[in-house]
């Protein structure tokens, strides 16, 4: 419950400021660096609604197709949970890596979506900016998100 | 046998309880693979997230680009009067007051003469429309909406035509209570009926995703040369007839030998939108009125408007004009 009293409001806060202020400025993807964050540091059911209201949030706000980004933020989810049985994220230089692969992923599966959708979609090259972005400030946003969390939750520790 | 049941039974919810979150992640991302394939469709999406969107987040929208437009003001003064503290102190603040006051007044001029234009083009056309401000845009891979300070309560309908003095934007998708989001021309899913205003050729403009338009199903025998202007044919009733779409940039060769490939510039710097006009009587719930009672449609005496706005689709759908 905590994790959706700081993340849901930090999330509507960065779509309002996305859609103001860094209209045309490319800026680090926060609700994927969440799911990154949730995902790898303590998977729970609860996490998994989180992000999927995460990702129906964006595209109601956006406009976008409904379902796309949750979609895209689930497969997110699952990849970061199976790979963190395999790989520790401990790095700043692995999570920006991670951040940017994906965002990569993120954006293909949204224009799968599209594709599926019939939509004749360019695949952009925006995308690869986006996963520069992204990757370059995950590191400190992670290590953010980490203190920010186990503040609101001191049993929370960041691996 | 009882005990085989429940030793299965065990099993069962030991399976899932040790694979709860890759249950839950599969469902909801099943859940929302289907939201996405029948987006589409017409039903409705989100409606209450919408709605607490329209009411909560549009005026922290509105007090954030006031607020920013202070702070830039602010700032553009303060490095200016660093700028001219080396050379007189007390004549570097009367300039910058000065400043602040040419700055003030220009914006108030740019205000005025934007406002002034709209207005202008407002009492030109011959149908009715709704002057509204962009709270917000949503430039976000191939999506293209902006959000508008005018909802439900100003008479704002889905399928609303969104226009300016220089051309068509794009049409109201969600119309929330205080606030709505139109969809611009160069969405993917925008489509509009066009046609070449110097041959009459007939086509679909659809947005490319980014910036540009793409004017779709003109055959290669059809007469169309780069700098030809396109303008809404009005087949469809969203939007009124001649309304100015872009500008032919690119005429190629389209790779089925059967249609041209054409690259549309839009006539709008849709970074620099500040105000529009949304045109009455286009859009869901007009055509559903007319359908509903045709007697009670304007005449073209009480509502000049209506005189050059075609018939309205009786079953529109949301996605194509």
């Amino acid at each position: 419950m905590r994790d959706f009293l700081i993340f849901i409001p930090v999330t509507v806060l960065y779509l309002v400021l996305k859609s103001t202020i860094f209209i045309s400025i490319p800026i680090p993807d926060l609700p994927l660096i969440i799911v990154l964050f949730i995902a790898y540091n303590r998977a729970s059911v609860e996490g998994v609604v989180l992000g999927f209201i995460m990702g129906y949030l964006e595209d109601a706000f956006t406009g976008g197709i409904f379902g796309s980004t949750s979609f895209a933020l689930m497969v997110v989810f699952i990849t970061v949970y199976f790979l963190s049985k395999r790989v520790t994220f401990s790095t700043p230089f692995i999570r920006a890596v991670a951040a940017g692969l994906l965002t990569l992923l993120k954006g293909l599966l949204i224009y799968i979506v599209l594709r599926l959708t019939n939509f004749d979609a360019p695949f952009l090259g925006s995308i690869l900016i986006a996963a520069v972005v992204t990757g370059a400030f995950a590191p400190a946003i992670i290590l953010l998100l980490g203190r920010v969390s186990g503040t609101a939750d001191p049993h929370t520790l960041e691996r | 046998m009882l005990n085989n049941n429940l030793i299965d039974k065990n099993r069962t919810r030991t399976y899932l309880r040790r694979h709860k979150i890759v249950i839950a992640s599969a469902l909801l991302l099943l859940f929302s693979l289907h939201l996405a394939l029948t987006d589409n469709r017409g039903a409705e999406r989100g409606i209450v997230v919408k709605e607490v969107i329209s009411i909560a987040i549009s005026p922290i929208q509105n007090a954030i680009l006031g607020t920013y437009g202070a702070i830039t003001d602010v700032l553009g003064n303060y490095i200016l009067l660093v700028n001219l503290k080396s050379n007189n102190d007390s004549l570097n603040e009367t300039v910058t007051q000065l400043k602040a006051e040419n700055n003030t007044l220009k914006e108030e001029i740019g205000l005025n003469s934007r406002l002034k234009e709209v207005l202008e083009y407002k009492e030109s056309v011959p149908f009715e429309t709704i002057a509204a401000t962009i709270l917000g845009f949503n430039m976000d891979r191939w999506t293209r909406t902006v959000t508008i300070d005018k909802g439900k309560s100003d008479g704002i309908v889905k399928d609303m035509a969104v226009i300016t003095p220089l051309g068509v934007i794009g049409r109201v998708i969600e119309a929330g209570p205080h606030s709505s989001m139109v969809l611009l021309n160069t969405d993917l899913r925008s489509n509009i009926e066009a046609i070449v205003q110097r041959t009459r050729v007939k086509g679909v403009i659809e947005g490319n995703g980014k910036d540009r338009l793409r004017l779709k199903y003109v055959l290669q025998l059809d007469d169309v040369l780069l700098g030809d202007h396109i303008v809404t044919s009005g087949f469809s009733g969203l939007f009124p007839k001649g309304l100015v779409l872009g500008e032919v940039v690119k005429v190629e060769k389209g790779k089925d030998n059967f249609f041209k490939e054409i690259e549309v510039l839009p006539k709008v710097d849709y970074s620099r939108l500040e105000e529009v006009l949304l045109v009455k009587g286009t859009g869901i719930k007009a055509a559903a009125d007319e359908t509903a009672t045709p007697a009670s449609a304007p005449t073209p005496a009480s509502v000049p408007a209506q005189a050059s706005v075609p018939a309205l689709s009786p079953t529109p759908t949301p996605i194509i004009d």
